[in-house]
């Protein structure tokens, strides 16, 4: 069982569709031969590393190297967050690396445990690529829910400032922030969770499928791994607001103004 | 109550003013008055904690103002900024929510309508946004909350800019009776025409 192999000779005649491509993006003035070139390059060459790494990984399959592994992922992600969140990475990187650890391991662990019910708990072959997803889905969530907390109160700090006059507590003047930016960024989740299926098979199912797995092993799958990413999206963006206040605040309960990247204005 | 000693603002690496002393007693009604863009706004940012002084102190009420009392002075102080910054909200809701969370165990709900009468409000207006209501109408519900919160220190910047002759009289004469002491920022005359004012120019 199992998806047939590749040869590197039926992959690389892909790239026969590429010749048209960048002849009709020359000849329309595009201008993006050399974004796609480099993008397409850049992606071949990360996989390939990827996977050689993780052939790696999972023949040595050490508990250790694995967890390893997931924390050098979250460090990637919360370094890629704050870069498109325009935060000064800084300041805010411990914060957002704690605000992801907990809900994604606890989650990543219940899923292996309770879900799958594999002895090894640390098993490459469930803990990285599942936990790839989990991230992955984390990343556009988090950079949703910062992004529109800290960009909406800096423009609206009067607004901010005076209902601190009036309540007199910082959590209780931000809640109108924290609600537009936690249903902003949990949106998107809950609209593909409620297509799925009917527009387009997600990619885990179909890499089950072509795995040998039949339709309702993947399906069973799908349906935990869409359940665990709700929930990892859904704490891991409530904690990183909660996290950062400390350093996106002064002692006084002003938002601090040296937060953001320098190229911020 | 109110004490700046030798106080210098920047914002922004501009300075606002420097070497400020400025005392406000009990009680006092004190009329700042000067051109705009001297830092008459700051001054009450300054008391509220908003801004952070460059040098020099600020006392509220015995209270160094630092970040372990600014929690307490906040308490005390009401504001009426300039612009009225309400969030955007049902004005009922936001009300019942600013009572409910200053006097948790019993907001004082009833107080809103005679308020409103005498701030010559409809009823009516409570099912409005704060969004969607004229210049005039916000200034009298900015005062409504400070009535109803009903604080020992008011901060009001240009509280009258929007009303119409009748209503600035009638709540300048209010606002001067009340027992609080109270800072006023305002161009209008009705405030300075009065005799329990003082009056700082600021040059």
């Amino acid at each position: 069982m199992g998806a047939l192999d590749l040869s590197i000779f039926s992959l690389g005649s892909l790239f026969i569709f590429l010749l048209p491509i960048l002849y009709i993006s020359r000849y329309l003035k595009l201008g993006i031969n050399k974004s796609i070139i480099f993008s397409m390059g850049r992606m071949c060459l990360q996989l390939s590393f990827v996977g050689l790494y993780l052939e790696f990984l999972f023949k040595l399959d050490s508990p250790w190297l694995n967890g390893i592994y997931l924390l050098m992922m979250i460090s990637i992600a919360c370094y890629s967050i704050l870069k498109s969140s325009r935060l000064k990475i800084r300041l805010f990187f411990k914060p957002l690396f704690l605000a992801i650890l907990i809900p994604f391991t606890i989650i990543l662990l219940f899923f292996n445990g309770m879900v799958v019910r594999i002895d090894n708990l640390f098993e490459a072959k469930y803990l990285i690529p599942i936990g790839g997803m989990l991230l992955g889905n984390c990343l556009r969530t988090i950079i949703i829910g910062l992004t529109n907390f800290y960009s909406g109160l800096k423009k609206n700090e009067k607004e901010y400032l005076y209902s601190l006059s009036l309540f007199n507590n910082r959590i209780q003047a931000l809640k109108p922030w924290f609600r537009e930016s936690i249903v902003a960024a949990i949106t998107p989740t809950l609209a593909s969770m409620a297509t799925i299926g009917l527009v387009s098979l997600p990619g885990m199912m179909t890499g089950q499928i072509l795995g040998g797995s039949i339709p309702i092993v993947a399906i069973k799958y799908q349906i935990a791994i869409m359940i665990c990413i709700f929930y990892t999206e859904y704490f891991s963006v409530i904690l990183s607001i909660l996290f950062s206040l400390k350093k996106g605040f002064n002692s006084f309960d002003v938002l601090n103004t040296d937060i953001f990247q320098k190229d911020y204005s | 109550m109110i004490s700046f000693e030798s106080i210098s603002l920047d914002i922004d690496d501009a300075q606002i003013f420097s070497g400020l002393n400025l005392y406000v007693n009990e009680n006092e009604k004190f009329l700042i008055q000067g051109r705009s863009g001297m830092g008459k706004t700051s001054l009450l940012r300054l008391i509220l904690g908003f801004e952070q002084p460059k040098s020099g102190h600020i006392t509220i009420n015995g209270l160094p103002l630092d970040k372990t009392n600014i929690y307490q002075i906040r308490k005390q102080i009401f504001y009426l900024s300039q612009d009225i910054d309400l969030k955007d909200e049902i004005i009922i809701r936001l009300l019942t929510e600013i009572l409910e969370y200053n006097f948790p165990s019993e907001p004082p709900l009833k107080k809103i309508n005679n308020h409103l009468t005498f701030l010559e409000l409809p009823q009516g207006i409570l099912q409005k946004r704060t969004r969607d209501i004229s210049g005039g109408e916000r200034q009298r519900i900015g005062l409504l909350i400070g009535l109803l919160l009903d604080r020992p220190i008011w901060l009001l910047d240009e509280p009258t800019s929007s009303l119409d002759d009748a209503m600035k009289e009638k709540i300048s004469a209010h606002v001067l009776s009340l027992n609080k002491t109270i800072v006023i920022i305002s161009h209008d005359p009705v405030w300075k025409n009065n005799s329990k004012v003082t009056i700082k120019r600021w040059s």
